[in-house]
C-alpha cells in the first residue's frame, strides 16, 4: 500500500498520487470497519459528551424554570438564543453549497470534502434547531408554529418572518438529510460488503436499501442525486435569506436594511467554510487523509472564504454608508454612535477585525497554504461571524428608538451553558460520524480516480464505469 | 327508573374519565346493585404482592387478588372481550379491551341525560350581582389626613380604589399610597393575631389581661400610663382620647411621627403666636414661590394641590394666563422638576434666600444676610417683583422640612403681598395635637429611665425603628418590657421592630376593614367605612381605646356612630349618617378660616454656614414610595420607580454628578457617611440638578422586621438622624469604601429626547406668538421666519414629527403603497373626525379609542403606573429582575433632561401602549397572538401567545412586557382575593401590555347597549386616567362627535388642537396615544432668551448631523409646512 505510506505528504492535486480504486476504498472503509477504537477518539467522545451534557442540563433548566433563565431583558428580547441560532444555521450552509452547487458546477475537487461538510450541515442545523424551540416563552405550544388543522380554525400568521423560518429551516433540514443519506447509499453497500462482523453487516445492509451497484441502480442514483442537488441549490440561498428577514422585516434601526439577504447568505458561506476548515484540518491529520483532502482542497476553501469574506465586508461598509446616506437619525445613531462608540463598541471593532481584516491574509498563497495560519484564520472568522450576529441583534435592540427604555444586555450562566453545550454536542455528533460512517464518499472517490486515470490515459472504460463490488 | 337514571349519569362520567378496565369496580357503581361487590381478601393480596419481585404495577386491589368475583366482573361488563384468564393478558386481548373501552366511553356520551334543574340561591344579598362591582365611599388617611375614595368591590372583595370626586382632597384622583393601600389589605404578611411574648392570644385574652393594670393605673389617676400614637385626624379618636385624659389625668398621650409637621406649627407660632394649619388655594395663585415645599408629592393635600396647580397651567381654549412656580429647594424634588425656575441650594441655605426675598418685598425683620453661592441678587429681585406685581394672586409656602423661621418668612411674605385670605387661609390644626411630636420619644425615653412608666401603649407607630439615632428608645423599650409589673402593648398592622420589643402585640385592622373617621387638610370629615369584614382577628384603635376606657360600646361602628350622634344633636341622625356614607364626606365639617394677625417678625439669627464637599450637608426626606418605612412591605411601592432617581427597592445617597466626580465616586459606589460619631454605609446615586455640596438620603429603608419584601433593602437613614437635625445636618463626611452595591434604576438614559422629537415643549411667550401653530411644534419656525427654508435643511429636528391632525392640518397618509385595508383608507386621525364609516351598534360609527397624554399637566408622580398595576393584576418582579430590566409596568414614566448637568430641566413622559393603527408588533407574531380590533385597539391574546418576543423587539416604543418567569403570584390565597376578576392573570412565557383597560370599555359598551344609547364621553375612564391628579391622561372615543353638547369627546377635541403630536410618527405607526406639548412659563427678566427658544434646545446641542431628513421630511412636517405657507 504505497498510498498509505504517503498519506501524510502534502499535495496540490485533488488526490494524492498512486491511488487506485482499491486503495481509496480501503483507506476510507478501514476507518469505519476497524474494530479498534483509537484512544484519542474515545477521549474526544468523552470530552464532547461532557460538554454536550451542559446543553442538556441547560435545556432541562430552561424547561423547568422558564425563559427567565436566559439573560434576555426588556429591550433585548433576543440575544444568545437567536445569535447562536443564526450562527449555527450559517455554519450549516457550507455543506449543501459544496455538495449541491459545486456538483452542478462540476467542481470535482469537492468530492473529498462534501460528505463531511454535509454531515456538518446536518449537525449544525440540529444545533440551530434547539434554539427557536427553547427560546420561546411557552415551549409546550411550540407546535402552534406549524399549520396544523384544529377545531378553532387557527392558523399561523404567514406574514411573520418567524413563520417563514419554520418552513425554510425544516425544508432545508429535510432536504439536506435526504441528500446526505442518498449520497451515502453506495458507500453503505461497500461497507456492507467489506464488513466481517455479521451484526454490522446486517446494519449496513438495511441502511443501503439492498444496493447492488447495478447499472440501473446507478442510473437512478445519479438522477436522484442530481435532482436533490438541484433542489438544494435554491435552498442554500433561501434559508439564510429568510433568516435575514427576521431582522430586515423588523423596523429596528440596524435591522431594517435591504442589504441583509445577500450579505447574510455570503456570511453563511463564509462561516460555513471556516467551520469546514476547522474540522478538515484536524480530521485529515488524525485519519491520515492528507492525500484525499489535499492542500488543493484547503486552498480552494480558503479562496471561497476570502471571496465571501469580501462580500461580507462590503456589507459592513454599505451599512455604514446607508447609515450616513439615509439621513435617518436613528440609523445614523445606530451606526456611528452606538455600534462604533457605544458600550458594545468592542464587539463592532472585533467584528471588523475578525471578518474584515484577518481574512485578507488569504490573498497570499504562502499564508493560505500555511496550515496553522489557515486554521487560525478560520477560527477568527467563526468568532467574527458570531460577533456579527451579536452586533446586529444585541447592539441594535439595546438602543433603538426610545432612550427611556435603553438598557444593556448581559448573558447569564444558562446562555453560556447552552451555547458551549451545542458546541460539545456538535463535536460529539461529528466524532461519532467520523468513526461510524465514511467521512469521504468512497464511490465518488473511485469515480475521481477513474477520471484522473482517464486523463492520464490509464483507464480504459470511460465514464460508464461502475465500481465493482469488492 | 330512578336507578337507571343514576346509572346512566355515573357510567357516562366514569367511562369518560377512566378507562373502564382500570377502575371497573369503582366506575360502574350501578353494578353493585346487580351483583354484590366482590369481597376483598386483604391477606391474599398481601401474600401475592409479597410474592412478586421487582416493581409490578397493579391496577386495583381486586385485580391483585384475582378473585373469581373480579373475573366475573370483567366478564359481565365485556361479555365477549373479557379474557378467559386475566393473566397473562395477551397483547391481542389488551388491544381489544382498550378498543372497547374507548368505544364505550364514546357511546356513553350519547346516553340521554334527564334534565335536572338547579335553583339559584334565592336570598341573594341585596345589590350583590356576581360580575358586577359595587362602589362604596370611604377615606384613606395618609399621615392622618384623609383622602376620600370610592372602593370597588367584587362580591365583597375590595379590588380597586378610586378617588371620590366629592372629596376636597381627592376630586376623583388619588396618589400612589392610596393605590398601594389595597395591596396592604391583602398583604399575606400582615399581623393576624394578638401575641403575648411571642405566643398567640385572642383579643378577649388581651382585654382581660389589660384590665388589671388599667384599674391599678386608674387608682393612681393614670400616673405611669403612656400612650404613644401615630398622627391622626380622627374626630372620634380625638373625643375618645379626651375622655381618656379626663379619666386618667396623670396619663400622658404623645404623638410620634418620623415625618412630622412640627415646623409648620412652629412657623405659625412664630408668625401668629398660635398653631394653625395653612390651606392653600393653588387654583387662584398666579405666582407661586415654594421654599422647599414639595407640595406635589409630600404635602398633606398633594393630590388636590397638584390638581389645582396644573389647572392654572392649562393654556387652552383662548386662555392666555398661566401660573409661574419658583422653587427654592435643598434637594431635587418632583415639585422642583415641575418649576419654571428652580434654585437648588443646600437645605440650610433656603432660609437665606427666603430672607433675601422677604427683605426685597419689604418684610420687616427679615435681616437678609449673605446669599448662597450661585444665587444672584437679580434673581431675588425678579422673584420679589413678580410676587409683588401679582399681589393677592401670589402664594408663598414653605415645606415641613424647613425651619420655623422659613415658615414665618413665608407667612410674612404672604401677608406683605396680600395673599392671606385669598390664596392662603389658616384653619385650626386638623391633626390631633398632643405637644411637640418631635420631642415625644425623648420624653418617653427619659421617663422610662426615670422609672415613671408602668404601662406603655404604642398605636400605629414604629418608634423602635424610626427613633432618631440620639434617642435610645429601643433599648429603653426593651428594658421596660422586661421590667417587673410593667405592661407594654403595641398595636399595628405588622409585627414590626417595635412589636418585637413589646410584651403584647395587637393586630390593627386595615382601614378597609374597620370603622373610623378622618379629616382632610381643610377639616372636612369623612367616615371611614369598611369594605370588608376583617380578614384576620384584628381590631381598630377605637376599640383599643374603648377597652382602655372600659366603655360599654366596644365595637368600631357603634363607637364612631356614637360620636357623630352626639355631635349632631337635633338632626335626623340616620339621614345624616346615610348621607355621610353615600357621599363620602360629612356635611358642613369644613374648618372655618381663621383671621390671623401677624406680629412683628422676630427671627432667630441664622448661623447656617454654606457646606463644602469635605463638610457636606445631608437632607433627610421621606421616601417617595415607602415614606418613613411604613410601606416597606408593599411590593407595588417598592417596585414603583422613585421619581427623579428611578430607583426601585432601595434608597441611596443622592448627590449631584459634579460632587460625585469631586469625591471620585460613581453610581453604586458604597460610601461611609460620617456625621459626628454616627456612621452609615450607603450606596451613591447621582442626580443631575441636586444642590452642590449636599446629599439627600430618604428614610424608610434598612428595615429588619418589615416582612419579606421590606427586610434588608436599602440603608437606614435613622441611624444618622438626630433630634436636633431631623431634616438636614451639616458636617457630613463622605468616604469612599471601594465596595459596590447594585442599585435597580429603571431608566439609564436621560437625554436625546428632543432630538428624537419625543418631547415637544416651549414657553408661554412662544405659544402666544401664534397660538394656532405653536412654533415649537412646527420646528421649522423656531428660527427667524426668513431662515425657515435654510433651517429645514440643517436642523436635526426637522421632519421627525408630524403635527397632529385636525382642521388646520389636512393630512394624507404618508405612504406610497395602495391602501389595502379599510383602516388604512379611513384612518380617523388622518381622514379627519367623523369619517369612520364602518357600521357599529345602532348604525352609529363604531368607536375609535384613543388617548391623549398632556405633558404639560404630567407631574411625574407615577400614580398612573401603580393604578394600572392594581387594575390589571400586574405582577411585581423583585429587585434582581428589575436589575435585569424586566419590570412589568404597563405604563412607565420616561424622564428626559435638557439643559445643563448642573441644573437640567426635566420632562416626564408617561408611555403606555400607543395602540398603533399600523402596529409593527402585529405582523411579526408567528401565531397571531396580537391583533387589531375593529375599534382600533391593539389586542393581546394571552392564550395564543407562545412568547417569541418578536413583537417586543419590533415595538419602537418598547411598551410590551414579557413574563420571563412566573411573575404572577397564583398561589397566595389573600392575593387571589385582590385580583380584578375582569382581567386575566398572566402565566410564564406570555407577552403582555397596556390594553386601554379593555375590561372597562367592555363594561361601558354593555351598559350602553342595554340602555340602547351610544357610549358617551366619560363612560370609559382608564385606570391611569382616573387616578391622575392633574387630569394629564384623557381617554375616549375619537369618533365621538356627539358628546359634550355636540362638541365631541374631549380626546377628539384635544387631538384636533394645536398641541397634539405623536411619538415616532415618521415610522408610520399612526399611534392612537398622542401627546400634548409641554409649556413653561419662565420669567422673561430671569430668562430673556425664553422668547426666542427655550425647551427642546438644550438637548439639541448634540450634533445630529446636518442632512436633510428627506424621507421623513416629505412625509411629515414639511408637508404640513408647505400647506400652511400656501394658505
Amino acid at each position: 500500500m504505497a498510498a498509505a505510506s504517503r498519506g501524510n505528504e502534502e499535495t496540490f492535486d485533488i488526490i494524492g498520487p498512486g491511488h487506485s480504486y482499491e486503495s481509496v476504498t480501503d483507506k476510507i472503509a478501514s476507518i469505519v470497519l476497524s474494530p479498534r477504537y483509537d484512544r484519542r477518539w474515545l477521549l474526544g467522545v468523552l470530552v464532547a459528551g461532557g460538554v454536550a451534557s451542559l446543553l442538556f442540563t441547560g435545556i432541562l433548566l430552561v424547561l423547568l424554570f422558564g425563559p427567565g433563565l436566559w439573560g434576555n431583558n426588556q429591550p433585548v428580547g433576543w440575544a444568545f438564543d437567536i445569535i447562536n441560532f443564526v450562527w449555527w444555521i450559517g455554519i450549516g450552509h457550507a455543506g449543501t453549497l459544496i455538495s449541491a452547487i459545486l456538483l452542478l458546477l462540476h467542481q470535482n475537487w469537492r468530492t473529498s470534502i462534501n460528505r463531511y461538510a454535509e454531515a456538518m450541515t446536518l449537525f449544525a442545523v440540529a444545533q440551530a434547531g434547539v434554539y427557536p424551540l427553547l427560546h420561546i416563552g411557552r415551549h409546550q405550544y411550540a407546535y402552534w408554529m406549524f399549520p396544523l388543522p384544529n377545531s378553532m380554525g387557527l392558523w399561523p400568521q404567514f406574514r411573520s418572518p418567524l413563520m417563514w423560518d419554520v418552513f425554510a429551516i425544516s425544508t432545508y433540514m429535510t432536504v439536506s438529510a435526504l441528500f446526505w443519506f442518498v449520497g451515502l447509499v453506495p458507500d453503505l453497500a461497500t461497507l456492507r460488503d467489506r464488513s466481517t462482523n455479521p451484526i454490522v453487516k446486517r446494519l449496513f445492509a438495511i441502511l443501503c436499501f439492498g444496493w447492488r451497484g447495478s447499472a440501473l441502480h446507478w442510473r437512478r442514483y445519479t438522477m436522484l442525486y442530481l435532482l436533490l442537488a438541484g433542489l438544494s441549490t435554491p435552498l442554500v440561498l433561501s434559508v439564510h435569506t429568510i433568516v435575514s428577514f427576521d431582522f430586515a422585516v423588523g423596523i429596528v434601526p440596524g435591522w431594517h436594511s435591504t442589504i441583509f439577504p445577500p450579505y447574510f447568505v455570503a456570511g453563511a458561506v463564509f462561516a460555513g467554510f471556516a467551520m469546514t476548515l476547522i474540522l478538515a484540518i484536524p480530521l485529515r491529520a488524525i485519519c491520515n487523509l492528507k492525500d484525499l483532502i489535499t492542500m488543493r482542497h484547503l486552498e480552494n476553501m480558503a479562496k471561497v472564504m476570502l471571496t465571501t469574506g469580501l462580500i461580507v465586508f462590503y456589507g459592513y461598509i454599505m451599512e455604514v454608508f446607508f447609515g450616513w446616506y439615509s439621513g435617518n437619525q436613528y440609523e445614523k445613531y445606530m451606526t456611528f454612535e452606538n455600534r462604533m462608540f457605544g458600550p458594545y463598541a468592542w464587539s463592532y471593532w472585533a467584528l471588523i477585525f475578525c471578518n474584515g481584516i484577518a481574512p485578507q491574509i488569504l490573498w497570499w498563497k504562502k499564508w493560505r497554504t500555511n496550515i496553522p495560519m489557515l486554521f487560525t484564520v478560520s477560527v477568527i472568522v467563526s468568532i467574527g461571524m458570531w460577533l456579527e450576529r451579536f452586533v446586529i441583534i444585541v447592539t441594535s435592540l439595546s438602543f433603538d428608538f426610545m432612550p427611556g427604555m435603553w438598557a444593556l444586555y448581559f448573558p447569564r450562566p444558562v446562555d453560556w451553558m447552552i451555547f458551549i453545550g451545542t458546541m460539545g454536542f456538535f463535536a460529539l455528533l461529528f466524532l461519532l460520524f467520523a468513526r461510524f460512517l465514511p467521512v469521504i464518499s468512497i464511490a465518488e472517490m473511485r469515480e475521481l480516480i477513474l477520471h484522473q486515470g482517464h486523463h492520464a490515459g490509464v483507464a480504459e472504460h470511460g465514464t460508464e464505469h461502475a465500481p465493482s463490488r469488492s | 327508573m330512578q336507578d337507571q337514571t343514576k346509572t346512566g349519569g355515573q357510567a357516562g362520567r366514569g367511562g369518560a374519565s377512566h378507562p373502564a378496565v382500570e377502575s371497573a369496580p369503582t366506575a360502574f357503581v350501578s353494578l353493585d346493585e346487580i351483583a354484590p361487590s366482590p369481597k376483598l381478601d386483604l391477606e391474599r393480596i398481601r401474600q401475592r404482592l409479597e410474592g412478586t419481585r421487582g416493581r409490578e404495577f397493579w391496577r386495583s386491589l381486586e385485580e391483585v387478588a384475582d378473585t373469581p368475583e373480579f373475573r366475573r366482573y370483567i366478564e359481565r361488563e365485556f361479555p365477549h372481550a373479557a379474557p378467559r384468564d386475566m393473566q397473562p393478558l395477551s397483547r391481542r386481548n389488551f388491544l381489544q379491551l382498550m378498543g372497547a373501552t374507548l368505544a364505550l366511553a364514546g357511546i356513553s356520551g350519547c346516553a340521554y341525560q334527564p334534565p335536572e334543574k338547579i335553583v339559584p340561591y334565592i336570598e341573594q344579598p341585596e345589590s350583590v350581582v356576581p360580575g358586577k362591582p359595587n362602589y362604596y365611599a370611604t377615606a384613606f388617611d395618609r399621615g392622618g389626613y384623609a383622602i376620600g375614595i370610592l372602593g370597588e368591590t367584587h362580591v365583597g372583595r375590595p379590588t380597586k380604589l378610586e378617588g371620590n370626586p366629592a372629596h376636597p382632597a381627592s376630586l376623583g384622583a388619588t396618589d400612589i399610597f392610596t393605590q398601594a393601600s389595597l395591596l396592604m389589605l391583602y398583604d399575606p404578611e400582615r399581623s393576624r393575631s394578638a401575641r403575648y411574648l411571642g405566643s398567640d392570644q385572642t383579643w378577649e385574652q388581651f382585654q382581660a389581661a389589660i384590665l388589671e393594670p388599667i384599674r391599678a393605673a386608674r387608682a393612681r389617676r393614670g400616673a405611669g400610663v403612656w400612650l404613644l400614637m401615630s398622627p391622626s385626624t380622627s374626630p372620634t379618636l380625638g373625643a375618645q382620647l379626651q375622655r381618656f385624659r379626663q379619666r386618667f389625668p396623670g396619663a400622658r398621650v404623645l404623638v410620634h411621627d418620623a415625618v412630622s409637621r412640627e415646623n409648620v406649627y412652629a412657623g405659625t407660632r412664630m408668625a401668629f403666636g398660635q398653631e394653625l394649619q395653612p390651606v392653600y388655594d393653588f387654583a387662584q395663585a398666579q405666582r407661586i414661590l415654594s421654599l422647599d415645599a414639595d407640595f406635589l408629592t409630600n404635602e398633606v393635600a398633594n393630590v388636590r394641590y397638584a390638581h389645582d396647580f396644573m389647572r392654572g397651567r392649562r393654556v387652552r381654549d383662548g386662555q392666555t394666563e398661566m401660573n409661574r412656580l419658583y422653587m427654592v429647594e435643598g434637594t431635587m424634588s418632583l415639585t422642583g422638576a415641575n418649576a419654571d425656575h428652580r434654585l437648588g441650594v443646600a437645605p440650610s441655605q433656603v432660609e437665606a434666600v427666603a430672607r433675601a426675598i422677604a427683605a426685597a418685598l419689604g418684610v420687616g425683620g427679615a435681616n437678609p444676610g449673605v446669599l448662597p453661592d450661585g444665587v444672584a441678587q437679580e434673581w431675588i429681585t425678579a422673584v420679589a417683583n413678580d410676587l409683588r406685581e401679582h399681589g393677592g394672586r401670589s402664594l408663598v409656602l414653605a415645606g415641613p422640612e424647613q425651619s420655623a423661621a422659613v415658615h414665618a418668612l413665608a407667612h410674612a411674605i404672604n401677608g406683605a403681598v396680600g395673599a392671606v385670605g385669598r390664596t392662603v387661609t389658616y384653619v385650626e390644626p386638623v391633626e390631633l395635637r398632643f405637644g411637640d411630636s418631635n420631642n415625644s420619644l425623648r420624653q418617653l425615653t427619659d421617663a422610662i429611665s426615670a422609672n415613671q412608666v408602668d404601662a406603655l401603649i404604642i398605636v400605629g407607630a414604629n418608634p423602635a425603628y424610626t427613633a432618631p439615632a440620639d434617642v435610645p428608645f429601643a433599648e429603653a423599650l426593651k428594658s421596660l418590657s422586661s421590667g417587673a409589673g410593667k405592661v407594654t402593648v403595641h398595636m399595628g398592622l405588622y409585627e414590626d421592630e417595635t412589636a418585637a420589643l413589646c410584651q403584647w402585640h395587637l393586630p390593627q385592622s386595615h382601614y378597609l376593614e374597620a370603622w373610623s373617621d378622618a379629616r382632610a387638610f381643610d377639616g372636612t370629615a369623612s367616615i371611614v367605612q369598611p369594605l370588608i369584614q376583617p380578614l384576620y382577628a384584628t381590631h381598630s384603635v377605637h376599640e383599643l381605646v374603648a377597652t382602655l376606657l372600659e366603655d360599654d360600646i366596644l365595637t368600631g361602628l357603634e363607637i364612631v356612630r356614637d360620636y357623630w350622634r352626639r355631635r349632631s344633636p337635633g338632626t335626623n341622625f340616620d339621614d345624616l349618617w346615610y348621607q355621610a356614607l353615600t357621599r363620602g364626606i360629612v356635611p358642613n365639617t369644613k374648618a372655618p378660616a381663621r383671621t390671623v394677625s401677624a406680629g412683628a417678625l422676630a427671627l432667630p439669627a441664622s448661623e447656617a454656614q454654606p457646606p463644602t464637599a469635605q463638610a457636606a450637608e445631608i437632607a433627610f426626606r421621606p421616601d417617595p414610595t415607602i415614606w418613613d418605612g411604613q410601606w416597606a412591605n408593599s411590593g407595588w411601592l417598592q417596585e414603583l420607580p422613585k421619581h427623579i432617581s428611578t430607583l426601585t427597592w432601595d434608597n441611596a445617597v443622592m448627590m449631584s454628578p459634579e460632587m460625585a466626580q469631586q469625591l471620585g465616586l460613581t453610581k453604586e459606589d458604597m460610601v461611609d457617611l460620617r456625621l459626628g460619631d454616627r456612621t452609615l454605609q450607603a450606596a451613591v446615586w447621582t442626580v443631575p440638578g441636586h444642590p452642590k455640596n449636599s446629599v439627600t438620603l430618604t428614610l424608610g429603608y434598612g428595615r429588619e422586621r418589615a416582612g419579606r419584601l421590606g427586610n434588608g433593602f436599602g440603608f437606614n437613614a435613622y441611624r444618622l438622624r438626630g433630634t436636633d437635625a431631623l431634616w438636614n445636618a451639616s458636617g457630613l463626611q463622605i468616604v469612599k469604601t471601594g465596595r459596590r452595591y447594585p442599585l435597580a434604576g429603571t431608566q439609564h438614559h436621560f437625554t436625546l429626547a428632543a432630538e428624537r422629537g419625543l418631547i415637544k415643549y416651549g414657553t408661554l411667550s412662544q405659544l402666544l406668538e401664534d397660538p394656532k401653530h405653536p412654533p415649537f411644534l412646527h420646528q421649522e419656525h423656531h428660527g427667524a421666519p426668513e431662515d425657515a427654508a435654510q433651517d429645514t435643511g440643517n436642523d436635526p429636528h426637522v421632519g421627525t414629527e408630524r403635527p397632529g391632525p385636525g382642521p388646520e392640518h389636512p393630512d394624507v397618509p404618508n405612504t406610497l403603497y395602495p391602501q389595502m385595508w379599510p383602516s388604512d383608507r379611513q384612518n380617523p386621525q388622518d381622514a379627519g373626525p367623523g369619517t369612520y364609516t364602518a357600521q357599529g351598534y345602532n348604525s352609529q360609527p363604531i368607536p375609535a379609542w384613543g388617548m391623549v397624554i398632556d405633558l404639560n399637566a404630567c407631574i411625574g408622580c407615577h400614580a398612573c403606573t401603580i393604578a394600572c398595576q392594581a387594575e390589571n393584576n400586574i405582577a411585581t418582579v423583585g429587585k434582581d429582575q428589575v436589575l435585569m430590566n424586566r419590570e412589568m409596568h404597563w405604563i412607565r414614566i420616561d424622564q428626559y433632561h435638557t439643559g445643563t448637568v448642573e441644573d437640567p430641566e426635566r420632562v416626564f413622559e408617561p408611555v403606555p401602549c400607543m395602540h398603533c393603527e399600523k402596529a409593527p408588533c402585529e405582523p411579526v407574531c408567528p401565531v397571531e397572538a396580537t391583533s387589531h380590533s375593529a375599534e382600533g385597539i391593539n389586542e393581546m391574546t394571552y392564550n395564543r401567545c407562545i412568547g417569541t418576543r418578536y413583537c417586543s423587539n419590533n415595538c419602537p416604543y418598547k411598551v410590551r412586557r414579557f413574563n420571563f418567569l412566573q411573575f404572577s403570584d397564583q398561589h397566595t390565597p389573600s392575593i387571589q382575593l385582590m385580583r380584578n376578576p375582569d382581567v386575566t392573570t398572566r402565566s410564564r412565557g406570555v407577552m403582555e401590555k397596556c390594553t386601554y383597560c379593555i375590561q372597562r370599555i367592555n363594561l361601558a359598551r354593555i351598559e350602553a347597549e342595554k340602555e340602547e344609547r351610544r357610549i358617551e364621553d366619560g363612560d370609559v375612564i382608564t385606570a391611569c386616567a382616573q387616578v391622575c391628579p392633574t387630569e394629564a391622561i384623557i381617554f375616549g372615543n375619537i369618533n365621538d362627535d356627539y358628546s359634550n353638547q355636540g362638541r365631541g369627546s374631549r380626546v377628539r377635541q384635544l387631538k384636533a388642537g394645536p398641541f397634539n403630536y405623536g411619538l415616532l410618527t415618521e415610522l408610520n405607526t399612526m399611534p392612537r396615544t398622542t401627546y400634548l406639548a409641554k409649556l413653561r412659563n419662565p420669567n422673561p427678566v430671569i430668562e430673556p432668551a425664553a422668547a426666542h427658544g427655550a425647551g427642546g434646545h438644550g438637548a439639541a446641542g448634540h450634533d445630529a448631523g446636518g442632512h436633510g431628513t428627506e424621507s421623513q421630511g416629505a412625509a411629515g412636517a414639511h408637508g404640513a409646512a408647505g400647506n400652511e405657507e400656501g394658505h
